[in-house]
């Protein structure tokens, strides 16, 4: 019982108690962090906007508050479990590529860099020392200094603020974006692969016709005649980043000749039956592992896009725009470069990581 | 192997005449009337008519498609902010992004593939670990901020390359004079890192899969020399998806370097896209789409034609 107790004091603790020292940890940093944040924004005044009056801090502050009782509460149900399953273990498919997820180094170092940005991104008012627009004016073009650890730029602003609040441009479109290529790429492909035939060569020219464009080519093509917002990068990069729907297709191809599926065919299952209940949970593995990896495409070629003019434009804080703006002085003031390019970087290798890792986990067939 | 070609070139044309199908569907979608925006601000309703009449923009779209497509092809088609043919201003341009994809391309293959066979030989090594991180970083990277931070390091602190631009150039190509050979470094480094990185990967995951093999055994029991087993045995079947993204990518380069050839001030196509895109200039963006649409079809089709005289057992017919 003794675990328990210590696991509603300090999530994690009740599962090093037991032994079980790597979700124990993974819980315990994860609380320390979220607590580390309450104490922050308490103490800066900002929680719910009380003090601050703002009420663009009321939502992180929601989600602060979701996130420490979803820990407990997790981290409790999860020891539950453990406790139960001591002696005999069963092994599923995903708890097997789970356990040995969490056996790969790069995995834990790509989850890392990915829970990093999340963070900044959800709690961006309560980690960020500015406002990420407020000028300095006293300040302006400034080395990294103890009240600008990362400098400021061309308008006084302060570099580490924007690109905390950067993060949530970068991660949100992104996973917007994402999102789109997942349902739609996903839908191409499951009926491509499911139906064959006419449907199959239909959507493989049309494939073919948007492949042999290039694609940066083709997404600065659209978003520099159709105008360039946020929701227009999101609209653009969903439908055109179709590299998804061709693995989807591949693994559909050869999920449709399971027994199980001739079995529910047998048995009079409808298309759709099929579809939902057998081809699209067993392709989920190439699905989950493609759309880690196009996260950090995307997050990329939002980078360029901003960088280029036709993205997301300055005052908004974006890591693209940051470097547009950090050109003109790459002779004088070369270090405002340097941070907004290590951000995108290191998100997205976080991503690549991560992707790697789930592809060694969960389909090793997917080499390249 | 004749006919094959020929149906090839007419599969590529067939895809060509859908991108530009593609290109004018979507801008004619776009917002704005664009002889509104030629006539300006104050023009009468009069102006814009005659303006819609003059550019054939009051004709059913498949007619308007027809002359563009006329135009184009015939070279009559001109720019509308830089005010001359499309023609010799693409012309232009192109060499030096033709000189820049080419050494992009050999930057990469001789880099990324004795790195993935390195990497796949000593698998499990340290020298596999260093080679797969690095090329990890290597993808995440991005191009136009690893131009930025090579600029900096070798053009701002050591001051050993030049920044930006071309350099002089000879008879139109700059790797031919010193002063553009050292221009050309930093542009084909940055274009070439990614690829680098991705290739090196490739290379290194095909090695795996072929190293393995029985006829490597034989080979070996054979008593080859282990240098000849792993270049002319295992190294020529793992080469074929190596050489798929190669050539694609030349098409790749070739049609729109547009971050790198913007960073570094390389005046190549790609940068005339910017700018073209830029300035909303439709007449040349439609035909600079098409030309790198052009050039990654046509590196497809090439590609094809190589696998035929490395791996004989892909037969044409």
């Amino acid at each position: 019982m003794s675990a328990y107790y210590l696991s509603a004091l300090w999530p994690g603790a009740g599962h090093l108690h037991v032994r079980q020292s790597k979700t124990g940890i993974a819980f315990a940093v994860s609380w320390l962090i979220h607590i580390v944040i309450l104490a922050l924004a308490c103490t800066r005044g900002m929680l719910f906007g009380i003090q601050s009056g703002d009420p663009l801090h009321l939502l992180p502050s929601v989600l602060l508050w979701s996130a420490l009782a979803l820990l407990w509460v997790g981290a409790l149900i999860s020891l539950g479990r453990r406790m139960a399953k001591r002696g005999h273990s069963t092994r599923t498919y995903w708890s097997h590529a789970f356990s040995k997820f969490g056996r790969d180094k790069k995995g834990i170092v790509g989850i890392s860099l990915v829970g990093v940005a999340l963070i900044l991104a959800l709690y961006s008012p309560f980690l960020s020392p500015y406002d990420p627009t407020a000028m300095d004016l006293d300040n302006l073009l400034e080395g990294p200094t103890w009240t600008h650890p990362f400098g400021t730029d061309d308008y006084g602003q302060d570099i580490l603020s924007r690109i905390v609040y950067g993060a949530r441009i970068a991660l949100g479109i992104g996973a917007c974006a994402t999102l789109i290529n997942m349902l739609w790429g996903g839908f191409l492909g499951v009926i491509a692969g499911f139906y064959r035939g006419v449907v199959d060569s239909a959507v493989m020219r049309f494939l073919e016709v948007i492949n042999s464009i290039p694609y940066l080519v083709l997404v600065i093509f659209v978003v520099g005649t159709f105008g360039s917002s946020p929701q227009m990068l999101v609209i653009t990069l969903g439908l055109f980043g179709l590299y998804p729907a061709r693995i989807i297709r591949s693994k559909v191809l050869s999920v449709r000749e399971g027994e199980y599926v001739t079995a529910a065919r047998a048995l009079g299952a409808k298309n759709s039956y099929i579809i939902f209940r057998h081809i699209i949970p067993n392709s989920m593995a190439p699905l989950l592992v493609v759309t880690t990896m196009q996260i950090g495409i995307n997050i990329i070629m939002i980078a360029g896009l901003s960088f280029l003019g036709f993205g997301v434009r300055p005052p908004t804080p974006s890591w693209g725009a940051m470097l547009q703006a950090a050109q003109q002085y790459t002779v004088s003031h070369p270090t405002l470069a340097i941070f907004p390019g290590l951000a995108i970087m290191l998100t997205v290798l976080g991503f690549n990581l991560l992707g790697d890792s789930l592809r060694d986990a969960l389909d090793p067939s997917l080499s390249m | 192997m004749v006919t094959y070609l020929i149906r090839r070139l007419a599969q590529m044309l067939v895809a060509l005449f859908l991108v530009s199908v593609l290109v004018f569907i979507i801008i004619k979608l776009a917002p704005g009337d664009p002889a509104r925006i030629m006539a300006g601000v104050t023009a009468t309703p009069e102006t814009i008519e005659n303006i819609r009449h003059e550019f054939g923009l009051d004709q059913p779209y498949p007619i308007q498609y027809y002359r563009l497509m006329k135009k184009m092809l015939t070279g009559e088609l001109r720019s509308l902010t830089y005010r001359a043919p499309i023609s010799s201003l693409v012309s232009e341009r192109i060499q030096a992004s033709l000189e820049l994809a080419v050494a992009a391309i050999l930057l990469v293959v001789l880099t990324s593939i004795p790195f993935g066979i390195v990497a796949a030989v000593r698998r499990n090594t340290v020298l596999d670990y260093s080679v797969t991180t690095a090329s990890l970083v290597g993808i995440s990277i991005p191009v136009f901020w690893f131009a930025t931070i090579l600029m900096i390091v070798f053009g701002v602190y050591l001051r050993i390359l030049p920044i930006s631009g071309r350099g002089a150039t000879l008879h139109g190509w700059a790797f031919l004079t010193a002063d553009g050979l050292r221009h050309m470094v930093i542009p084909t480094v940055s274009l070439a890192s990614v690829q680098i990185a991705l290739n090196a990967r490739l290379t290194r995951s095909s090695m795996l899969e072929v190293l393995n093999a029985d006829y490597l055994r034989t080979a070996r029991a054979k008593g080859l020399k282990e240098r000849i087993v792993i270049l002319r045995h295992a190294f020529r079947n793992a080469l074929i998806p190596v050489l798929t993204n190669v050539g694609i990518q030349i098409g790749g380069f070739l049609g729109g370097a547009i971050l790198t050839e913007t960073v570094t001030a390389w005046p190549g196509v790609g940068r005339l896209m910017f700018e073209a895109i830029s300035r909303r200039d439709e007449p040349l963006v439609i035909v600079l789409t098409l030309l790198a649409a052009t050039a990654s079809i046509m590196s497809y089709v090439i590609v094809d034609i190589v696998y035929a005289f490395i791996d004989p057992r892909i037969a044409y017919d």
